[in-house]
């Protein structure tokens, strides 16, 4: 890593702590409550027992999938605001498909990681596709697209593919072999979170050293420079933002194979748009981005723990994370995203 | 044959219910966007509105100065994202999804705090039948005076060639930065007035998520109606309309999330060009940088 990639992400990690410290204090005392009181329920509730720890693992797991994705469009110079709508996808996919396969474990999970990971991709190849050969703004585009995955995911569990007639928003379980295997016992850690780590480290090799990403960084650098040197800039957006898709869909099918073993309307939560400040905090290096989805997994799995110990609104978390990321929003992400 | 005359007065009566805030946040937005600053942060905008006017609202037992408390909060949620837009250059999409979910939180921290209650605010004064109707009526006027201001006056003119190409704007004489911030300001106070409508003239209380998104689908009419005050409007009539439609076609076995899609899948057939030649302003969401 670049000297002055360091010095950034070292500024950065700072803006980060003192907008969670600042803020977060501040809000507490306006709940009158001390903000040391506060953040020791939080860190408590993040790191006290064995069973919380994995619980941190598993937001920094849930939050790395997504944020890996986002940064290999940002990368690519396009803004992939729609992991939520392709995280949900992804998770309806692994779903349904999950809950109906009668096929032995070591077969049932993958095809159930792969159907999340092509439904997640495809969901991110339209906004690539609309991009590449209609010129339309991949930004509005992946938004909009949000609000229709949901919609979808809603409509396809309630009618057509309603499972089990429960009249619930929800799929059908996952048999026993269709979910994947606990990490730590009595836990929802599951090996999502080492299959995100080694993603982590092959997306790092393929963007550092592969042709294909340097291509793709080419075209988010210089994409007036990348097409004069012969780089399809169309396809490159393209494939970017299915790959793009494929990591937020992964992320679903992984949420629903490894801890709620079945997919439900509320899966996300907001997951996809959380990771977005996880990708710019990580500055868009995938190693950095698993020192931050932790950083934020600490966060979110704290937060519950300082609502109910320490009477603080677990909002404030989620008002802390906007700021992060309008303060974050000021680096120079890419040189130019406008010409085609 | 009069049930019928009621029932297409009651739909068309539910269409301009439905339609009012969304034209005001999709005025904001064309404001905004023709400065050339995207403004993803409408949604935010609508939030703090709703929810400061019902605060203020609850505090003054006046519903008049809870409206004139939303419009100010509107105005300084789109302040920070002017400023961040324009002075630091920052990505405004990136600053407005930031925005939004900042709003969200701060309104749910805020509800707590002040009514010791998660979800929904207590009753407040809101404006009533007869304020309602001024404040629709006022979202036509608005659609009418922002396209005469953005077309006949040379402060429009001004912020249309921010939009279309600030530097030359700059060379002109024209300062590219101050004319975007105070076009997204203004753009945040006429958009505030929708949550505002939400919250003090539909209903009379805040409760978490009660904007619903209206803010992205404002963005849609902003496209399909062509970054036009009176496309806009349109648009978002349009879209209303379907809402109003919506119980009525549900009994007709159309699926209701169908229906909430549309105008989403409007806005991605308009911006793919399948919908007749559609232009942002050249410069939209562009950083102006100082040479």
């Amino acid at each position: 890593m670049s000297a002055a990639l360091r010095t950034r992400a070292v500024r950065d990690l700072a803006v980060v702590i003192v907008l969670v410290f600042g803020v977060g204090s501040i809000a507490m005392l306006l709940a009158h409550v001390s903000p040391l009181v506060g953040f020791s329920a939080l860190f408590d509730g993040a790191f006290g027992t064995r069973s919380e720890l994995a619980e941190t693992l598993v937001q920094t797991t849930n939050l790395l999938f997504p944020a890996l994705g986002i940064a290999v469009a940002f990368r690519a110079g396009l803004f992939n605001i729609g992991a939520e709508g392709q995280l949900i996808l992804g998770g309806f996919a692994a779903g349904w498909l999950g809950a109906q396969l009668p096929l032995p474990g070591y077969l049932a999970v993958p095809m159930v990681l792969l159907a999340g990971t092509l439904a997640g991709g495809a969901w991110g190849a339209i906004p690539g596709f609309l991009r590449a050969r209609f010129g339309a703004n991949e930004v509005i585009a992946t938004l909009m697209l949000n609000v229709v995955a949901f919609l979808l995911a809603t409509y396809l569990v309630n009618g057509p593919l309603q499972q089990g007639g429960g009249g619930a928003s929800e799929t059908a379980a996952l048999p026993k072999a269709a979910q994947l295997p606990n990490l730590i016992p009595d836990s929802q850690l599951t090996w999502a979170f080492v299959l995100a780590l080694v993603l982590a480290v092959a997306l790092r090799w393929v963007l550092a050293r592969t042709v294909f990403g340097y291509e793709l960084r080419a075209a988010g650098d210089a994409p007036e420079a990348a097409k004069r040197a012969g780089i399809d800039l169309g396809r490159t957006a393209f494939v970017a933002m299915a790959i793009s898709g494929a990591f937020a869909g992964l992320g679903g099918a992984t949420i629903v194979a490894g801890g709620l073993h079945r997919f439900n309307t509320g899966l996300s939560q907001g997951i996809g748009f959380i990771a977005i400040a996880v990708a710019l905090v990580g500055n868009l290096h995938p190693l950095w981005i698993v020192v931050a989805a932790f950083a934020f997994g600490v966060l979110q799995s704290g937060a519950i723990a300082m609502q109910v110990d320490a009477g603080v609104p677990k909002d404030v978390v989620s008002l802390v994370i906007g700021l992060v990321i309008i303060a974050l929003a000021g680096r120079r992400i890419v040189a130019s995203r406008r010409s085609t | 044959m009069n049930a019928t005359l009621a029932t297409i007065l009651a739909i068309l009566g539910l269409t301009l219910v439905k339609a009012t805030p969304l034209i005001y946040a999709a005025l904001g937005g064309v404001l905004s966007e023709r400065s050339g600053v995207v403004n993803i942060g409408l949604e935010g905008i609508l939030i703090a509105g709703a929810f400061t006017a019902v605060v203020v609202s609850g505090a003054t037992g006046s519903p008049l100065l809870g409206a004139l408390a939303g419009i100010v909060a509107g105005m300084l949620l789109a302040a920070i994202l002017a400023f961040a837009a324009t002075r630091l250059g920052v990505d405004q999409i990136v600053a407005g999804t930031g925005v939004n979910i900042a709003a969200l939180a701060a309104a749910a921290f805020g509800l707590v705090l002040v009514y010791h209650q998660p979800g929904a605010s207590h009753e407040v004064p809101a404006f009533g039948r007869s304020g309602e109707t001024v404040l629709i009526v006022l979202a036509f006027v608005a659609a009418a005076a922002l396209h005469f201001v953005l077309w006949r006056t040379p402060w429009g003119l001004r912020v249309r060639a921010c939009g279309e190409d600030p530097s030359a704007a700059e060379a002109a004489g024209i300062d590219a930065l101050r004319t975007r911030f105070w076009a997204v300001v203004i753009g945040g106070a006429i958009a505030s007035l929708g949550g505002v409508y939400l919250s003090l003239a539909e209903l009379d209380l805040y409760s978490d998520g009660m904007t619903a998104g209206r803010g992205f689908i404002a963005l849609a009419a902003v496209i399909f109606g062509r970054w036009t005050p009176l496309g806009a409007t349109g648009a978002a009539l349009f879209f209303g309309f379907f809402a109003a439609l919506q119980y009525s076609l549900q009994r007709a076995g159309v699926p209701t999330e169908l229906m909430q899609a549309l105008p989403y899948l409007a806005a991605l057939v308009a911006l793919a060009g399948f919908a007749g030649r559609v232009r942002a302003p050249a410069s939209d969401g562009v950083p102006y940088v100082r040479p």
